[in-house]
């Protein structure tokens, strides 16, 4: 099974995500079909699509949440989850603290309480994201982009290897995403692999891969390649305006998206 | 008005007390989990559902909580199926809680004596608790407080963001199911004292009344217990001193506690807000 498996950076033994030939779907009725990709250590993938191509659906079907209809998944763990924030409830009582120190229940056997080093290492997450001031904040009391910053906090305790993140910049304030995007080469230097699905097509071109999705895989290559005029339409159809596209990078912007 | 103190003079009134205050501690410790993990409907259907089998278990002379345990616990599993955190099943339990009590009044008219039965059942008793019932609200309260202590992390991260705490590697489904085993079991080890129907004044509105006023888990814990302990004591003196069936009055003790609470709340959100 490992035979063809692409192993980026001579790095031994199968990528760290990997689908092949992947068809998933709710109920039987398949939503994302022929996806098949790979991301290996230190690497970053953009997530694109728009709103229903399967962008979602795909971290579903990584985390093992959803079976596949066809293909097979591969996902080294630990791995960290960032869902969309609105997911998470807000009246919850609950500290950014106590949300970064969830992370270390991954790290060890999780009936044992957090010691004195799990909470040192989320105050330090919680440092590294920027809301070290915030520790003791309730959750649900601070900002969009600061709750998303808590979440990766609550990854970084975790140690994870792979990072899947729902739309980390959506309904973000700039302050966050620029620390976001900061924390993102931190991470990849640190030879994690992140899978981050977004609408910001421009930003994209800053991963090491995109991937565009719209109900099946329409590319999977370098931003170059999958950032091209040709392969935004296909991605997008209507949703799409081409800003510019005189000699440089074609520059684009999505229309219609809304705020899930 | 009769001086407490007489009250406790009173045999059934003293094991009352204690089972209450136990029934107090199980309730606030499960309370918390119920209402961070949204369970509160589960848990009144949890209760009602016994009330048929209870019935039938009176009738036949089958140990009352053998027979309201069987019940509850075949309700949990099935709930554990079919997946405890789709909201879209209101309708379901909601059928399941009117067929439950239906059934249960048929029966009760059909196998039992006179109507005086039913209420007991349905709304708990202060006379005729005996040690039995003691044991089993002990056993609440210790399997409330160990489960807390060794799965209240995985509860609370869970309840938090499930995605996540899977994506973390946490027993999320096993975890799940065994909260629900438990508060099916603990509601039973209820019935006699707060009756069928009524459950929920143990098992949800401290709780609840605690969720409004607490900025974490450990307060809510905390205060769920005191709360459920205090509304417990109180109401049963209230119920001994107007001669109603301890559930009713514990339950609009209860109500009247947490009403205030959350007047009291909103009116100071609102000046917080200006």
């Amino acid at each position: 099974m490992s035979g063809t498996a692409r192993t980026p950076e001579g790095a031994a033994g199968r990528a760290p995500v990997e689908a092949r030939g992947l068809t998933v779907g709710y109920g039987g009725r398949a939503v994302l079909e022929d996806v098949t990709f790979a991301a290996g250590p230190a690497e970053t993938v953009a997530i694109l699509g728009p709103n229903g191509g399967g962008k979602t659906t795909l971290l579903r079907a990584l985390l093992g949440e959803l079976v596949p209809l066809a293909g097979s998944v591969h996902l080294a763990r630990p791995v960290a989850c960032v869902a969309q924030s609105d997911r998470t409830r807000l009246d919850f009582p609950v500290s950014a603290l106590d949300v970064a120190l969830m992370g270390a229940l991954a790290r060890g056997r999780w009936w044992r309480r957090p010691g004195r080093s799990d909470r040192e290492a989320a105050r330090a997450a919680l440092e590294r994201v920027g809301l070290g001031a915030e520790a003791d904040a309730r959750f649900g009391a601070l900002s969009g982009g600061q709750r998303r910053r808590v979440l990766l906090a609550r990854a970084l305790v975790q140690d994870a290897q792979v990072l899947l993140l729902d739309e980390p910049f959506a309904g973000v304030d700039q302050a966050s995403a620029q620390r976001i995007v900061a924390l993102f080469a931190e991470l990849r230097a640190e030879g994690r692999t992140l899978l981050v699905t977004t609408h910001d097509i421009e930003g994209a071109r800053a991963f090491d891969r995109v991937l565009c999705l719209n109900r099946r895989q329409v590319c999977f290559g370098p931003p170059g390649e999958c950032l091209g005029r040709a392969a935004l339409e296909a991605t997008y159809g209507s949703e799409i305006v081409v800003l510019e596209d005189e000699g440089g990078p074609t520059r684009a912007i999505t229309v219609q998206h809304h705020d899930r | 008005m009769p001086s407490p103190i007489d009250a406790l003079e009173l045999p059934f009134m003293r094991t009352a007390l204690a089972e209450v205050v136990l029934l107090g501690a199980a309730g606030g410790l499960l309370g918390a989990w119920i209402v961070l993990r949204e369970l509160a409907f589960f848990t009144h259907a949890a209760g009602t559902v016994t009330f048929p089998g209870l019935v039938v278990a009176d009738a036949t002379g089958i140990a009352p909580q053998a027979a309201g345990a069987a019940v509850a616990l075949a309700y949990a599993g099935g709930v554990h199926r079919a997946g405890a955190r789709r909201h879209d099943e209101g309708a379901a339990t909601g059928l399941l809680l009117v067929a439950a009590l239906a059934l249960g009044v048929v029966l009760a008219s059909d196998l039992l004596d006179a109507g005086a039965g039913v209420d007991r059942l349905l709304f708990g008793t202060l006379l005729g608790l005996g040690t039995g019932d003691l044991v089993a609200g002990a056993l609440a309260a210790v399997a409330a407080l160990a489960a807390t202590l060794a799965l209240g992390p995985v509860w609370t991260a869970s309840a938090f963001d499930e995605d996540g705490s899977r994506a973390l590697g946490l027993p999320v489904r096993r975890a799940d199911g065994l909260l629900l085993a438990l508060v099916a079991v603990a509601v039973v080890a209820a019935l006699p004292a707060v009756g069928a129907l009524l459950v929920t004044a143990v098992f949800v509105v401290p709780a609840a009344t605690a969720r409004l006023l607490a900025r974490d888990v450990r307060e809510l814990l905390g205060l769920g217990v005191a709360l459920a302990i205090g509304e417990g004591v109180l109401g049963l003196y209230l119920a001994y001193w107007l001669d109603v069936s301890p559930g009713p009055a514990i339950a609009a003790l209860s109500a009247l506690v947490w009403g205030a609470v959350a007047t009291a709340t909103a009116i100071r959100s609102r000046g917080a807000r200006g």
